[in-house]
């Protein structure tokens, strides 16, 4: 009975530590894999965004204003501009400065 | 007859008797059995194991993209808001070595069927001739991948780094370019080049993009309307001396690869070293009130025109100026000689140290190479006069800004840079006698009263100060009637934040330019009375800061 109880937990320990680092390579190559996608779509997210500078600059942006666009950009002063905050549900309309402190209201 | 049997007695003990029982036999068997039994177990699961392995199937779903070595790696660069402005991009050309081919049917059969487009009785007269050719450049990643499972060991891949500058001109001069050996030759490309090379974390600067776009479409505008031969423009941070944008006219474009010798495309914002003329008379008050003999309500009376100091005379531009004036109207006016007799008071050494403490006359460090370094000179009592009102002593635009910034910061010793750190190191108060509460207050007069000289940058909302300076060119030999026109300006005066620096190289009069006074009146004045940074330069300031300044008031409000 001693002898069968121990020769089966040997078997045991065998089947199990087998079944484990089956796993845990399954799950290194799964992690490998999924590195290796992550830095393809990091590459190309970075090349998406280059084209997107590109495009988006101010130069080409005033080139397709230009062209598609029949009015000319208008100068804005500072006095045209204000702050909006909404505090306790009451919309507060501030002057906006360039001092960076708080706003006048 | 008598039987009589025998009985013979042994005595036993001795011997020894063996019984070899069964049991025994059982053990012996039984552990043999049970070690065989365990090895065969090992060598049962180890064998389902290696099956296994030997029947998974390669999941080339997970390996889709190409196995692109990157030997020649280099660090992108993007400015404060992460838009890119040096970008390195790898490209893979691939080449066909005719020698090593097996099979050349079936190879240009595949390759067909990758690249419909191409020109095949081309390639099979380039295969006949045996030599090494380039069979497609810039090959996209997807046809790349599929080339490499053709398995051809004629197909020989190169991978190439192309350094791509999304912005073309506008940092031309602060970003710099790279040979063709992945060497930085200028700018931050050349400064970096280790830091590029060597790690992998993109590299963010202060510059903004579009405060760069709009301060170099300005000076642009104004080259041609005052027929200059190059401008410069800093924006800075005075607090943190952070550059907001750094413009140096000519400039070029890196992606263009030009080996550039002419000497106009100089950066003109840090290696041009000039005399910006009465820009310096900010100093020499900053210098009267930070050693406490001056205060900007202290009066000089019976101020000459002219004076002479060894072989120099040194008189006033404008000759109506009075003969009484205070610190403050000197600097105002921008009394030569008043500066003169401000310069004398303080003496030769403290004001040499005050000069030496803004970093004026020495070189200065910077995260580019391409940093000018004043001319040295000996100082003595005229020199001591000269360079009172700015004449005789050089400086850089960078170190102008940063002076300044000095100045009107509370007195707070900055640094500039260009690049972004994370790290807010605290500033080191090397003014006294609360000087900026002081200066500030004056610069700001220059630009609101009628004395002063830069009334067209009095932009409403901005409380825009600064300092003029109108300086003749020097030559060999002496000086040339060509100007150096500098306007410092810093804004807003009340608490600031900002120093924008502008200068012209060599502006001419524009007689069909119409100046719009800023005081209100709404009066209009046609073509360029004096070749003066106040009808030049100012009016550029004023222009940007009427761009620039909804942009600094509403992107860079949650900073300060």
């Amino acid at each position: 009975m001693i002898k069968f109880i121990v020769f089966a937990s040997i078997l045991s320990l065998i089947v199990s530590t087998t079944l484990i680092k089956n796993s845990t390579k399954d799950l290194d190559d799964k992690i490998y894999s999924t590195k290796e996608n992550l830095l393809f779509l990091e590459n190309r997210l970075k090349d998406s965004k280059l084209e997107f500078d590109y495009l988006s600059s101010s130069e080409k942006l005033l080139e397709y204003q230009l062209l598609y666009f029949e009015n000319s950009l208008q100068k804005k002063s500072l006095k045209e501009l204000n702050t909006l905050e909404i505090i306790d549900n009451e919309l507060i309309i501030n002057k906006l400065t360039i001092s960076g402190n708080k706003d006048e209201q | 007859m008598n039987n009589k049997n025998k009985f013979v007695l042994y005595d036993n003990n001795d011997e020894f008797k063996y019984n070899i029982s069964k049991i025994d036999i059982d053990i012996k068997f039984n552990r043999v059995a049970f070690i065989f039994f365990v090895f065969f177990i090992i060598s049962v699961i180890y064998s389902i194991h290696l099956i296994h392995l030997g029947s998974r199937k390669s999941d080339l779903s997970n390996n889709n993209q190409p196995k692109i070595i990157n030997k020649l790696l280099r660090a992108d660069i993007v400015d404060r808001n992460d838009n890119f402005l040096a970008k390195t991009v790898s490209s893979i050309d691939i080449g066909i070595n005719p020698v090593e081919i097996i099979d050349q049917k079936k190879l240009l059969l595949n390759l067909g069927y990758i690249f419909p487009d191409k020109n095949y009785e081309l390639i099979k007269s380039k295969l006949q001739k045996n030599k090494f050719f380039w069979f497609e450049k810039k090959i996209s990643e997807e046809n790349y991948e599929k080339i490499m499972m053709l398995g051809d060991k004629s197909i020989q891949p190169k991978e190439k780094l192309r350094r791509v500058y999304p912005q073309k001109n506008l940092f031309s001069h602060i970003i710099g370019q790279i040979d063709d050996d992945n060497i930085g030759i200028s700018g931050l490309e050349k400064s970096l080049d280790e830091q590029l090379k060597n790690n992998k974390n993109t590299i963010t600067l202060t510059v903004d993009k579009d405060i760069q776009f709009l301060i170099r479409e300005e000076l642009i505008k104004y080259n041609k309307i005052f027929r200059t031969k190059g401008s410069a423009a800093i924006l800075m941070n005075v607090n943190t001396g952070e550059i907001i944008s750094l413009v140096s006219l000519p400039d070029f474009d890196p992606n263009e690869r030009i080996n550039i010798t002419d000497l106009n495309y100089i950066n003109r914002a840090t290696k041009g070293v000039y005399e910006l003329g009465s820009v310096f008379k900010t100093f020499t008050l900053a210098a009267g009130i930070h050693e406490g003999v001056i205060e900007p309500e202290t009066e000089f009376i019976n101020l000459e025109k002219s004076i002479q100091c060894g072989k120099n005379t040194i008189s006033e531009y404008d000759k109506k100026i009075p003969s009484n004036l205070t610190a403050e109207q000197i600097l105002i006016r921008s009394g030569n000689i008043g500066s003169v007799r401000i310069g004398q008071s303080i003496g030769l050494e403290k004001f040499k140290n005050f000069m030496n403490e803004l970093s004026l006359i020495n070189s200065i460090q910077f995260d580019i190479e391409e940093v000018g370094v004043p001319v040295s000179f000996k100082w003595g009592k005229c020199k001591l006069a000269t360079a009172s009102y700015g004449h005789g002593i050089t400086t850089t635009i960078l170190q102008l800004a940063n002076a300044y910034s000095i100045i009107v910061n509370g007195g707070y010793k900055i640094s500039p840079t260009l690049i972004k750190k994370n790290i807010n190191l605290k500033n080191r108060k090397i003014l006294k006698n609360d000087v900026s509460k002081k200066i500030n207050p004056i610069l700001r007069k220059i630009v609101t009263t009628k004395e002063g000289t830069a009334s067209l940058a009095n932009i409403d909302g901005y409380e825009v100060g600064g300092k003029t300076g109108t300086a003749q060119k020097s030559a060999l030999g002496g000086y040339s009637k060509n100007k150096i026109n500098t306007f410092a300006s810093i804004f807003p005066i009340s608490n600031p934040k900002f120093t924008l620096v502008v200068m012209l190289d060599e502006p001419k009069t524009n007689s069909e330019y119409i100046y719009n006074y800023r005081d209100g009146s709404g009066i209009k004045y046609k073509g360029t009375p004096f070749n003066t940074a106040g009808w030049t330069t100012v009016e550029v300031v004023g222009q940007i800061i009427e761009k620039i300044g909804p942009i600094l008031a509403t992107k860079y409000f949650e900073v300060y």
